[in-house]
């Protein structure tokens, strides 16, 4: 089948890849900018595992045609996908109109995170301009570092859709990826579009209770890495995403939460919970911050700080909203040298750090702690989980361990000769 | 050398207002306007972005002429080069009064912007959210504790600029601490977290009482909730402004968290230096600066203008021709604008501390009077207290109405500003109503109302300024407190009596310290008055 898919996400480019992979033809259409001039470079637009050999392979098999987004020329396929940036709702609008007038469109699928309500906006405007085409909503679920997995192999798919016809192409379309039971759950266009919101709110409110229920452990000294798989072992709860940690960062999972709280608002409904619990984030991103500063009883002024791990999450170069960022600008508001490494961010850090002169950036986490009065461990990348500690001791002017993300033993690193904090530790 | 405040020169300009006031005193201000249609024309003035109406003031043009005959009898001009030339103007205390150098630009005044540079840095790590307690976290709340004039400017200033807001990060929650009893500071500490805290202690002399009790209560408030940190909590949760940095040291203020101001700065003229911190917190460093240069545009005006058309001069004259040749004895402060809420308080330290003085240079009381009784309110507030006896008691009082032209709607909110902008024009109307009716009296009313019973006439014939502010911003505020600055201190030169000092407020002090001990241990009663000793019976009862 022809597919078009629009947009520059990460979304877009596993959407593309998967759907060529699984015999498609696919034309993936690019707006102007860095994803675009990566694909034209044949570069890999995200540092995603495994995505840039799907997109090659696919690109190679001449099954995936990459070309920049212009809404003319050839018509439309059939079946469009739109995965555009958030906020890009005018866009949206603009390639609708461009489908209508296009003619041969019949369905298309918004992958994008707009506001609730947007799908049955577009589905509105393609009528009005005299198409017949459908639109059904299919919410990103996507997790960053295992993307394509998550695409090929999902938990769960939500569809939102009003049509029978609409629906029965989309099943055909799913069916490679729906294969060991149907993981797909149909609902109305607002409803996906809502729940997509729903579970990023609910999920971000288990991580800030669980930060404030560290907070509690500390003043109680209990260690909040027990209480968690106490609390994970009762069914009614699970174990996901209970971690007290150092808050989570990202551009969609915060994002997610942050329209949610909006669209409560517009709404006139108090949107007390969300806000604090995104309120609990930020404060939890300075967590290992304030440790650092007590432990120094806040004459911190000239020291050196080593951050092991900058990125959002492990398996990801991004760096937007996570902790590391609101950490380094603390800390160089107080005057104090900041070394940071980081397996794949470093680029967008630097990137982001805009030539800081108190920011170095080290290819080695050993080099990086050399000298420093703080070690923070706030990414949790699989190199960092088992340090040769008498090293760490030995180069480090403070062997003061901040771990952000409780993987170490508090006991075993202290019987190394080493200071360790962890998140609700004691 | 101070210029001579007499001179024989004044002699024949005394005698001609004399003749004058004989005929002024019968004038109504109906009448004036009804003979003078172009009063507004002449009686009116512009400058750094104020109109100043004196036209319903009960005077004429020629009046003026007079007054301004007896400024320069006064030698005002030279007055006024003697303060800007940093002669000692407070020669009761033998300095000057350089508040005006707290305006001047960076090579005029490098020592002032090294201190707002200092300021500047304080107020920009708040804002950020990287000013940090002493468990690390990020300041939220400000407490500013000081009385006098490092309470009511910062103050005033704060709340009048409050829709400005930094043009980066979060400005703190500011609170105001003055009160020499606990009655403010103790609810206040039991909101706050002490952890996101931070104490401002502001006191020129860092001696002041009141001041001191309420930074020992803060003290020892942040004291409980961080035992044994005693440093780091001086460190990260007090600032302290003042003139006199040992006693700063001295009380634990930590060296890096001193910010300075000079002597020669009066309490009452200390807002536009570190004193202003809370006003910079409110509106961020660049709000500020636009404050400081609105006052400088006064400044200029007041150096450069020739005395007819200079604002301060002119509005001083208005004063002491009420004061002086009509008798008028009370004037009330009656902003147009919720945000000018304590500029009545404000205007009342800088003008009753200011001139409420009786002797002059050469240490003669004075047989005329100086400084009036100033009180007011917010003006639509005030129609509904005591606009009553404005309209129809028994005291002739002088108005200052204050008011914004234009309407700016805050920045950052989207809808209601329609609603706000009506009700701004409304606030205007009765503005504008009010100063009418207090001048005509019955001749404001329509033809067919002249006929009332007596108790619901208006007699009129209040005189007023109306001070109309182009927009209320920082620039302005600036201008409007500089104007009123100078305008105490021509009227000063007028009066013959030095502006600068405080000599009245000292004794009650060293009385108040006597009487604590009586207080507490009730020996000593016999050497007091009855009155004291019954209450002192009473209150240790």
């Amino acid at each position: 089948m022809r597919i078009d898919v629009f947009g520059d996400t990460l979304c877009a480019s596993v959407t593309a890849a998967a759907l060529a992979q699984s015999g498609h033809e696919v034309c993936w259409f690019l707006p102007r900018g860095r994803v675009l001039d990566a694909v034209n470079e044949d570069r890999v637009p995200y540092r995603e595992p495994g995505l840039g050999d799907l997109l090659g392979e696919q690109r190679a098999a001449g099954r995936l045609r990459c070309a920049p987004m212009t809404l003319n020329g050839d018509p439309a396929a059939p079946v469009v996908f739109l995965a555009l940036q958030p906020g890009a709702q005018t866009l949206a609008a603009e390639i609708a109109d461009w489908l209508a007038s296009a003619g041969a469109c019949g369905l298309v699928i918004n992958q994008s995170v707009f506001p609730v309500g947007t799908s049955e906006a577009l589905q509105r405007r393609l009528a009005e301009a005299g198409s017949p085409a459908r639109v059904v909503a299919l919410p990103e679920t996507l997790q960053e570092g295992v993307a394509i997995d998550s695409f090929l192999r999902p938990h769960h798919i939500l569809l939102g859709c009003d049509d029978p016809a609409a629906e029965t192409l989309m099943r055909e379309i799913l069916r490679p990826f729906n294969r060991r039971r149907d993981v797909i759950r149909v609902m109305g266009l607002r409803e996906a579009e809502f729940t997509k919101l729903a579970i990023s709110g609910m999920l971000a409110t288990r991580l800030s209770y669980m930060n404030d229920m560290a907070l509690l452990a500390e003043q109680l000294d209990v260690d909040i890495d027990t209480v968690r798989q106490g609390v994970g072992s009762d069914p009614r709860i699970g174990e996901a995403y209970l971690y007290a940690g150092c808050g989570f960062g990202g551009s969609g999972f915060s994002r997610d939460v942050m329209s949610l709280t909006d669209t409560l608002r517009s709404k006139e409904v108090s949107a007390k919970l969300l806000e604090q619990v995104m309120e609990i984030n930020e404060r939890q991103k300075e967590v290992l911050f304030r440790r650092f500063w007590r432990h120094f009883e806040g004459e911190v002024a000239g020291r050196r700080v080593a951050i092991w791990g900058a990125a959002f999450k492990p398996g990801s170069d991004r760096v937007d909203n996570g902790p590391a960022l609101k950490l380094i600008e603390a800390l160089w508001a107080q005057d104090v040298q900041v070394h940071v490494h980081d397996p794949l961010a470093l680029p967008e850090l630097d990137a982001w750090a805009g030539g800081h002169p108190d920011l170095i950036l080290h290819d080695d986490p050993y080099q990086a702690v050399a000298d420093v009065d703080a070690l923070m461990l706030v990414t949790e990348w699989k190199l960092y989980w088992s340090p040769d500690w008498p090293r760490l001791r030995d180069s480090m002017g403070t062997p003061l361990i901040l771990d952000g993300r409780n993987i170490y033993d508090p006991d075993y690193v202290r019987g190394q000769g080493l200071l360790y904090h962890g998140i609700g530790r004691g | 050398m101070l210029p001579d405040h007499f001179s024989a020169a004044e002699r024949p300009v005394r005698q001609a207002l004399a003749e004058h006031v004989d005929k002024a005193r019968h004038w109504h201000l109906a009448q004036l306007f009804a003979d003078d249609t172009a009063r507004f024309d002449t009686l009116s003035l512009e400058g750094c972005g104020l109109l100043v109406d004196f036209s319903k003031q009960r005077l004429t043009g020629e009046t003026l002429d007079l007054l301004l005959d007896l400024a320069c009898a006064r030698d005002l001009e030279s007055w006024v080069r003697a303060l800007f030339e940093g002669s000692d103007v407070n020669w009761t205390e033998a300095r000057p009064a350089l508040h005006w150098r707290l305006r001047e630009q960076a090579d005029a005044a490098p020592e002032v912007h090294d201190q707002l540079a200092r300021m500047g840095e304080i107020v920009d790590q708040v804002l950020r959210g990287q000013w940090r307690g002493c468990h690390g976290d990020a300041i939220t709340d400000v407490v500013n504790v000081g009385v006098g004039g490092s309470d009511l400017g910062p103050l005033m200033a704060s709340y009048a600029l409050a829709d400005f807001r930094p043009e980066h990060g979060r400005r703190p929650d500011l609170h105001f601490v003055s009160s020499m009893d606990g009655s403010q500071i103790a609810p206040l500490l039991n909101d706050l977290n002490p952890a996101t805290t931070l104490i401002v202690v502001s006191s020129k002399s860092f001696t002041t009482l009141d001041t001191l009790a309420n930074a020992e209560t803060a003290r020892a408030w942040l004291e409980r909730a961080f035992p044994d940190q005693q440093r780091a909590l001086m460190r990260c949760h007090f600032v302290g402004v003042s003139a006199n940095p040992e006693k700063m040291s001295e009380w634990g203020i930590h060296p890096c968290n001193q910010l300075l101001f000079w002597e020669w700065v009066g309490g009452r003229f200390s807002l536009w230096s570190a004193i202003g911190l809370p006003i910079a917190l409110t509106v961020g460093m660049k709000g500020f600066r636009e404050l400081l240069e609105g006052a400088r545009e006064m400044d200029v005006h007041f150096r450069e203008a020739p005395l007819a058309h200079n604002l301060p001069v002119i509005l001083g004259l208005v004063d002491v021709w009420n004061i002086n040749f009509l008798d008028i004895t009370a004037r009330a402060v009656l902003p147009y604008d919720g945000r000018l809420k304590h500029f009545p308080s404000y205007l009342e330290q800088l003008e009753m501390e200011s001139n409420g003085k009786s002797v002059t240079r050469d240490g003669t009381p004075v047989d005329y009077h100086t400084c009036p009784v100033i009180w007011g309110e917010v003006g639509s507030n005030a129609q509904h207290a005591f606009y009553q006896l404005l309209h129809q008691g028994t005291q002739p009082v002088a108005c200052d109405f204050i008011v914004a032209g234009r309407y700016v709607p805050p920045s950052g909110d989207g809808d209601g500003h329609q609603q706000l902008a009506h009700q701004h024009r409304l606030t205007l109307a009765n503005c504008l109503a009010q100063s009418r009716l207090l001048a005509l009296g019955g001749g404001a009313l329509p033809d067919d109302q002249h006929d009332q019973p007596a108790f619901k006439q208006y007699r009129g014939n209040q005189p007023s300024t109306t001070l109309m502010l182009d927009e209320l911003s920082p620039r302005r505020l600036g201008s409007l407190v500089a104007l009123y600055e100078h305008k105490v201190f021509v009227e000063s030169v007028l009066w013959g009596i030095n502006p600068f000092d405080q000599w009245g407020v000292e004794m009650g002090k060293v009385i108040a310290r006597d009487m604590v001990p009586v207080l507490e241990t009730g020996d000593g009663l016999d050497g007091l008055d009855a009155s004291t000793r019954g209450l002192v019976r009473r209150a240790r009862s």
